[in-house]
């Protein structure tokens, strides 16, 4: 089977089916995982995953394949960006089902949690912390996620992710602690 | 071994809210996935950390693909494959031929000029060689039925042209 990498991109922008035909082959495992996993807390059902995953081909080859022809292979892998364009295709269709159908019990309780807006909250100025300081801190604290996660997502050591957090804390408390009276 | 934080920073970033609105910065699909692959200089990772730092649903989007790609995968469904592969179909190939005839058309049209050339100069040859053929026939065709005409006069007078003087010689007795 052909994989991912060695598809002709041209051929397939192109429109030749044959290329066509093999990029399905090579892209449907993908394609398939990251819709289901996207949607899976929407409590869709196994032809919802199949239309949705349907909705992601058709976007890539939809307008003279204008969607795959804004692909750039010099920037990203194949993958990544079809993993990314498919993530996003499922996650709009899942809400265009919702607009139209939905009840309210189908929709997950995260989804409809609303911030409770009297919990004042200290506002972090802008340039105290790097925008990399901030992405970790985020990915430790708000999405609960380990060291060792956010590196791998991060594409960094993990003790990179270790000293940055802890020059970010720094950082605040020592802030914070100016600020007090 | 669990890199888990002390409570006492979760808290302390829980009670903080960063400035900003979440919206501030759209990224684009390649700029995202060229993220994730950790390939943007330090300037555009930046801008893309800022927005995922911002947005949750980014971070979601993060999370996700980091636990997917570079994994091995399931087959898709055969329902799948098989009506996606639909989507390109006939069309395509109708326009894939018309990409070879332009192809092969385009093989050509260097020489079409003198190509033409030659072609006018052999039907004018065919012609000439047409109208020449067809004078001839009408010629023998003439030859033909005046011949024709001699047999069957011949055939009416079987004494030859000079009849009556041969029959005269016959009953004359000369001899």
């Amino acid at each position: 089977m052909t994989e991912l990498g060695q598809i002709d991109l041209r051929s397939l922008a192109a429109g030749h089916k044959r290329t066509w035909d093999e990029f399905v082959q090579a892209a449907s495992p993908l394609i398939h995982a990251v819709v289901r996993r996207a949607i899976a807390s929407y409590r869709q059902s196994e032809d919802d995953v199949l239309d949705a995953s349907q909705d992601v081909f058709v976007r890539l080859c939809a307008n003279d394949f204008r969607l795959l022809k804004t692909y750039d292979p010099a920037r990203a892998g194949l993958s990544t960006w079809l993993a990314v364009v498919a993530r996003s295709a499922a996650i709009d269709f899942v809400r265009r089902r919702r607009q139209a159908t939905t009840a309210i019990d189908d929709i997950p309780e995260a989804a409809l949690a609303v911030e409770d807006r009297h919990i004042e909250k200290l506002k972090i100025p802008d340039g105290l912390l790097t925008e990399r300081q901030t992405v970790i801190l985020k990915f430790l604290y708000d999405e609960e996620r380990d060291v060792s996660e956010i590196a791998q997502l991060l594409k960094i050591d993990a003790q990179t992710v270790r000293s940055t957090h802890h020059k970010a804390l720094l950082r605040l408390r020592e802030h914070f602690r100016e600020d007090d009276p | 071994m669990t890199d888990r934080i002390p409570k006492s920073d979760k808290d302390l970033w829980r009670s903080l809210a960063l400035d900003g609105s979440p919206s501030s910065a759209a990224v684009s699909d390649i700029d995202f996935a060229a993220w994730l692959e950790g390939r943007l200089p330090h300037a555009e990772a930046a801008r893309v950390d800022a927005a995922v730092a911002r947005d949750p649903e980014l971070r979601a989007c993060a999370i996700e693909l980091a636990e997917i790609l570079g994994k091995p995968l399931p087959p898709a469904p055969p329902r799948l494959v098989v009506r996606a592969q639909a989507l390109v179909g006939f069309a395509a190939e109708r326009s894939g031929d018309r990409t070879s005839r332009t192809w092969f058309t385009s093989l050509l049209s260097p020489f079409g000029v003198w190509q033409r050339g030659v072609m006018a100069g052999l039907a004018v040859v065919v012609a000439a060689v047409g109208f020449a053929m067809g004078g001839g026939l009408g010629e023998s065709f003439a030859v033909r039925q005046y011949a024709s005409v001699e047999d069957s006069t011949a055939l009416l007078q079987p004494f030859g042209t000079n009849a009556p003087t041969q029959l005269n010689d016959l009953f004359t007795d000369n001899i």
